[in-house]
């Protein structure tokens, strides 16, 4: 794969001096930087989530607690979201 | 659950210090060791083991309910334990537990060779090891000690069973036997977590408190071997495994009391034992010195499951907890119905 890279840089150089415009739009890469911040949060509520319900397995009292702590990595998606309108 | 695909130490952490922390505090034992055995009965169903003493209390009475409860709630619990954890979790848990199923073994050796009842060897069990309930029914209900032997040809027990056997009817008593399943139970600890995992990392802090508890075993043997001045081969009680001791190193050792200690002394473990050991060399009986090193590991694998919740490490010292518990409520009750004093049921007890 690695033999091929030059190559392929050379076709995107090439590309870019016939339509003139970049590989990648800038809303193609907000999407992918929101597609990423939302795999980040769903593998820290994957842990905090299960954690949470254990917890509230063995107590109920724990459900509003256990919830909280599990929204808390939401903040990582909201703020990626910020990107789309940065873009 | 099962043993396949990854952990979930999370979920299983979660559960088990919310259990950790429903356990007796040094304030229900201070409370626990002024009762009479009734008494301690019915604290027992006003808490955790409340469907055990009701369960079992048509059947049994006084102490023997206590303890039937006692351990049919440890039962419980280690099941529920093995239930929530997967993957190399859940194999983990499962072969510390295997210590119930020598226990359950010896049980069954015991009870054929004095001629229990199948029923009675049935109580005396603990189902929480990885023996199913058919094998522990069939070894109950066994003829002879060699049909116990055949049966536990299948599981990891097998090892060096048959030499034992010979040496038992040879000798018509049942150390070896019981020796060597216990051995074999030790020496399998360290199967699972393979013994060269790097340092500070989950798993080789859990091979830690492992080696830890394997090299208090052999401490614990030595200085009983030492101090009763018996003439046993002390590398027939060897457990291979530890850090602390080698093969054959323990043979020059139990010959002199005194540079067995110092050994102990300057091992890893010679800071947190210290007092212990300074307190063992005052006073004649072994026992107050056993404690503490029960207390050591117990602390000790305590600190690992703060260091690292997230790992076998908190579940480990939920297992050694509970275990202890267990131990200490029995031998309230028990001391109680025997009418020990206050005091020395406080010796027999070990309490963080």
């Amino acid at each position: 794969m690695i033999e091929t890279l030059p190559e392929l840089a050379n076709v995107v150089l090439q590309g870019d001096t016939v339509t003139g415009s970049p590989a990648l739009e800038p809303s193609a890469a907000a999407a992918i930087a929101v597609g990423l911040a939302a795999i980040a949060t769903g593998y820290a509520q994957r842990g905090i989530g299960s954690a949470a319900v254990g917890a509230v397995a063995e107590d109920s009292d724990n459900l509003i607690s256990g919830l909280i702590f599990t929204a808390i990595p939401e903040t990582l998606i909201i703020i990626a979201f910020v990107t789309i309108f940065v873009v | 659950m099962s043993a396949t695909g990854s952990s979930n130490p999370e979920y299983v952490n979660a559960r088990v210090r919310s259990r950790r922390a429903a356990l007796f505090a040094e304030e229900d034992y201070r409370k626990l060791v002024r009762m009479g055995t009734g008494e301690i009965a019915r604290y027992m169903e006003e808490t955790e083991y409340s469907a055990e003493m009701n369960e079992l209390g048509a059947r049994h009475s006084g102490v023997d309910l206590i303890e039937y409860a006692l351990n049919q709630n440890l039962a419980k619990h280690f099941n529920d334990l093995l239930e929530w954890a997967d993957g190399p979790l859940h194999e983990m848990i499962a072969n510390y537990l295997r210590k119930f199923d020598a226990w359950n073994a010896k049980t069954a050796i015991r009870g054929v060779y004095s001629g229990a009842s199948a029923d009675d060897i049935k109580t005396d069990y603990i189902r929480a090891g990885e023996f199913g309930d058919d094998l522990l029914d069939q070894l109950a209900a066994a003829n002879s000690v060699e049909e116990i032997v055949e049966l536990l040809s299948d599981t990891i027990f097998e090892e060096g069973l048959a030499d034992a056997y010979e040496e038992y009817e040879e000798s018509d008593v049942l150390v070896p036997l019981e020796n060597t399943m216990d051995k074999t139970f030790y020496e399998h600890l360290l199967d699972v977590a393979d013994g060269r995992q790097a340092p500070n990392t989950p798993r080789g802090l859990y091979v830690e408190v492992l080696q830890a508890e394997i090299d208090f075993r052999n401490i614990r043997n030595a200085l009983r071997l030492s101090r009763t001045g018996t003439d046993l081969d002390p590398d027939e009680y060897y457990i291979e495994g530890g850090k602390l001791f080698d093969e054959g190193e323990l043979q020059q050792l139990v010959g002199s009391f005194d540079d067995l200690v110092e050994h102990i002394r300057e091992s890893p473990y010679g800071d947190e034992l210290s007092a212990a050991l300074t307190d063992l060399n005052e006073a004649d009986s072994l026992v107050s010195f056993e404690q503490a090193l029960e207390a050591a590991l117990l602390e000790y694998s305590d600190t690992l499951s703060y260091t690292y919740p997230v790992s076998i490490c908190s579940a480990l010292s939920y297992i050694l907890a509970k275990e202890r518990e267990i131990e200490n409520i029995r031998a309230i009750a028990r001391g109680r119905e025997v009418g020990l004093s206050v005091e020395e049921i406080e010796t027999e007890m070990v309490v963080l």
